[in-house]
């Protein structure tokens, strides 16, 4: 049984049909292949006989490699499916199945794997031989479920989703965050008695999380090869915030597309010192670049915010989009407020605090007024001229607060602007908004430049 | 019957203007006014702190300078709170409180919350997951802070008695609105959707003691009809959390040879579905409270493994005897849209024909609803043609 026919769908072409402007990092190749390999040894995991479990949501992986299982995260494998024009069997399996296409489409693209995956394992049990020539399709079945979805209710829900996809039959373990709402005066980020008993009643589900994994394993947890794994990624996180310190240079080295381009490692990848000498390598060719006067872009003269989760379908278009107008895009909040982004909050001794905070500070589980402070911050320290909304059709936790964001951004006398698309649904990208909003606001810009002088 | 459409007619004004309601009650009492949100705001709390708790409900007018504030691809619901909050229409409210966790609804409220500065917003956020022992406890924890906020801003101490005769209060009123839909269900009264949905509203935004009493006129009146239809497919309303579909819609529904038996929508049973316990302490109770709820009529807002939504509509079904069902979804619901293919699966396995119609806040196709709600109607009664013949 064939799960479903691939799509050949070609790559698209550099924007407008020109040639790539966009002078991206060549150490972020290293990263393209640690990602490729992880997901091959995911594809095979059956075959060597370890135990898969599916999550979602924060970057839990350091728990489950300390447990020894192999860890599958869906969002992550439907970011992948989208950066690689590849979602259309997920997301038709899902449609078939009844997902209107307004849902969040990571929840779609990843249930349409679920349903790829259970019908295959369905078709297997009946003494069938699955033909998974389909991306969408390889997903090895999950002995168990965790999520842990902060800022987002989808995120849970469609979890519960999941396990009744596979027939309630399989173990799930729910990991619930606190919206850090900011009720209180001394509320702030990271600060204050929200922050402190958010970050402790989190703790204390992971260790929970901790026993339910020695339940399924039949093992006892490894607290050593926690603390080990969370030393690497510990330095591999202040590598990844060194390297972001130097781009702040004009002109700057690399921008925002290179700093995407390293979301995967820095997500789901095993804490082992090749995740410390990927990042490495990744701020040894900026600091090479900075020396040499290397710059990302041919000639910078705008620089720029990108706020809201990224449009995996258009990574390299978006680059280039930008390059082309001479806009560097610096700074983000899915990279640079995202992804062990505040590491001196790590005791490796003893670190599931930190990781638990961490995984509070997901930046879509602040309120807006704390959001938009951050992007303040984000647009003083880069020197910022314009800040670049991406209302993400089917994200809303991503998309609540853009408004108030962008409010609290004009004020401060920084332009901004927003354009349509969507984290892994091609079809909700308009790209005709984005140039002749991008231009309007270069101009707006230009205009601004000309009256200070 | 003439007094029940009084206090129908009486209730549906309060229900289509509950600002001016709420207004007219600051001003005669002289105290606050609190915005509650869907779906599980226990409004004891607040009856006890000597306020008038309203659930915020959406407004008819179209989406203007809320747009500034949120996308056009949230629901009608989040955009209408954020639409009131840009044309300055919730000034009536003293302070906002939500206890819920939806995606969108945070959103909404927080925009609110900016738009808005001097109204003070209080999140205190219901753990979602109830299969978690250590949930429950933290439920609690969250139960006490609103009253504490509550304490603090209405200047009072609630005492443990107060809130107990909230407690038996909201259930009374519970208990009766739960009488009307026994009676609708058995064919005894014909109650439409839409007033329905109005009685329901106005106890959401009323006086509750108030409500009560020309609900108990109403009952009294209800119960002395002996209305049947026979000739009507009996349907069943489920879905639209938050906020109540328009009554255009509903009336359409009714008016292609259907009768509404019951419903699971927000602004119908699930509201008024589940009392607090009377015994023990009151916190407790309340916490307990909204653990109840989700079983006895689960919310795809929560996540909880050992219930199913569907489950308990098969179920409604068989005690309302309804033969189809209309599931009404606000567009760009995110946790109606992840449950309703389960909801389609279990209809298909049990063959229970159902449809599914999205709404929006703005605008009803209504011919092309029509003209799908006739072929519906076809699609129930045939195979009951077949079995008679």
């Amino acid at each position: 049984m064939s799960l479903t026919v691939e799509q050949t769908i070609p790559k698209p072409a550099t924007t407008a049909g020109t040639a790539a402007l966009s002078n991206r990092l060549s150490s972020t190749k290293d990263g393209g292949k640690m990602v490729k390999d992880y997901w091959d040894r995911i594809f095979t995991a059956r075959e060597r006989g370890a135990q898969v479990v599916w999550y979602n949501g924060a970057a839990l992986n350091p728990i489950f490699q300390a447990a020894g299982i192999e860890w599958c995260h869906g969002e992550a494998f439907g970011a992948r499916l989208a950066a690689m024009h590849l979602e259309g069997p997920a997301q038709m399996a899902g449609e078939e199945y009844g997902y209107i296409n307004e849902l969040c489409s990571y929840a779609r693209t990843t249930l349409g794997c679920a349903v790829l995956t259970q019908r295959g394992a369905e078709y297997e049990d009946e003494g069938g031989v699955v033909d998974r020539d389909t991306l969408a399709g390889r997903l090895p079945p999950p002995d168990f479920f965790v999520n842990a979805y902060a800022g987002c209710s989808t995120g849970q829900q469609w979890d519960e989703i999941s396990y009744r996809l596979f027939k309630k039959q399989l173990p799930f373990f729910k990991v619930s965050y606190p919206l850090l709402w900011g009720n209180k005066p001394d509320a702030g980020y990271l600060r204050g008695q929200e922050w402190e008993s958010a970050s402790r009643y989190v703790a204390s589900q992971l260790h929970k999380l901790i026993e339910f994994l020695e339940v399924q394993t039949g093992r006892k947890f490894n607290w050593e090869l926690l603390r080990e794994s969370m030393h690497y990624i510990k330095r591999a996180a202040e590598l990844r915030l060194e390297g972001m310190a130097l781009c702040r240079a004009r002109n700057s080295p690399a921008t925002y597309w290179d700093w995407i381009a390293c979301i995967a490692p820095i997500n789901f990848l095993p804490g082992n010192q090749a995740l410390v000498d990927y990042f490495a390598g990744v701020k040894n060719e900026i600091e090479q670049r900075l020396k040499d006067g290397v710059t990302a872009l041919p000639n910078e003269r705008y620089r720029l915010a990108f706020d809201g989760i990224m449009n995996w379908n258009k990574v390299g278009w978006l680059a280039n989009k930008f390059a082309q107008h001479d806009a560097a895009v610096m700074v983000g909040r899915y990279t640079h407020n995202s992804f062990w982004h505040e590491p001196q909050l790590i005791d490796v001794d003893d670190p599931i605090l930190g990781m638990a905070q961490h995984y509070l500070l997901c930046p879509s589980n602040h309120s807006a007024k704390t959001m938009g402070e951050l992007l303040l911050r984000d647009c003083e320290s880069h020197g910022i001229d314009g800040i670049v909304f991406h209302a993400t059709r089917t994200c809303r936790s991503f998309t609540n607060g853009q408004m108030v964001m962008s409010q609290m951004a004009q004020r401060a006398g920084i332009q901004s602007m927003f354009f349509e698309g969507d984290v892994a649904d091609a079809a909700f990208y308009k790209d005709a908004i984005l140039e002749s909003r991008l231009e309007a606001m270069l101009e707006t810009i230009d205009v601004r430049r000309d009256q200070r002088r | 019957m003439p007094d029940a459409q009084d206090a129908i007619s009486t209730l549906t004004r309060i229900a289509e203007d509950p600002h001016a309601y709420a207004e007219s009650w600051k001003r005669k009492q002289q105290r606050k006014v609190i915005g509650t949100f869907p779906m599980n705001f226990p409004a004891e709390l607040v009856h006890a702190a000597g306020a008038l708790p309203v659930v915020v409900q959406d407004d008819r007018a179209p989406i203007t300078l809320g747009r500034t504030l949120m996308y056009e691809f949230y629901c009608g619901y989040a955009r209408s709170l954020t639409d009131q909050a840009a044309t300055r229409k919730l000034g009536v409210f003293d302070a906002f409180f939500l206890v819920d966790h939806c995606v969108a609804l945070l959103g909404a409220v927080d925009a609110m919350r900016f738009e808005l500065p001097e109204q003070p917003v209080f999140l205190a956020q219901y753990t979602a997951s109830m299969d978690e022992e250590w949930t429950p406890p933290e439920v609690r924890k969250k139960v006490e802070s609103l009253q504490t906020q509550l304490e603090e801003l209405c200047a009072v101490t609630i005492s443990k008695e107060a809130l107990a005769h909230s407690i038996r209060v909201f259930n009374r009123n519970r208990q009766l609105l739960r009488q009307v839909y026994d009676l609708r269900r058995s064919g005894r009264t014909r109650i439409t959707s839409t007033q329905m949905q109005m009685l329901v509203k106005s106890s959401m935004v009323m006086d509750i003691e108030e409500h009560t009493a020309i609900l108990s006129g109403l009952l009294q009146s209800l119960e002395k009809e002996r209305a049947t239809n026979p000739n009507l497919v009996r349907l069943h309303l489920s879905g639209h959390f938050c906020h109540g579909p328009r009554p255009e819609l509903l009336d359409i529904i009714e008016s292609c040879g259907a009768v509404v038996v019951d419903d699971d929508l927000y602004t119908g049973f699930r509201y008024i579905s589940t009392d607090v316990p009377e015994l023990g302490d009151p916190v407790d109770a309340l916490t307990r409270w909204y653990f109840d709820r989700n079983t006895n009529v689960p919310c795809a807002t929560r996540a909880q493994k050992n219930v199913d939504w569907e489950s308990y509509l098969l179920q409604s079904l068989k005690n309302s005897g309804a033969a189809g069902v209309v599931v009404l979804m606000a567009k760009f619901c995110e946790p109606h849209m992840l449950y309703y293919p389960e909801l389609r699966k279990a209809l298909l396995r049990s063959k229970v024909p159902h449809l599914l119609i999205e709404t929006e806040h703005e605008g009803l196709p209504a011919e092309s609803i029509r003209v799908r709600m006739e072929a519906f109607l076809e699609q129930v009664r045939r195979p009951a043609a077949t079995a008679a013949a």
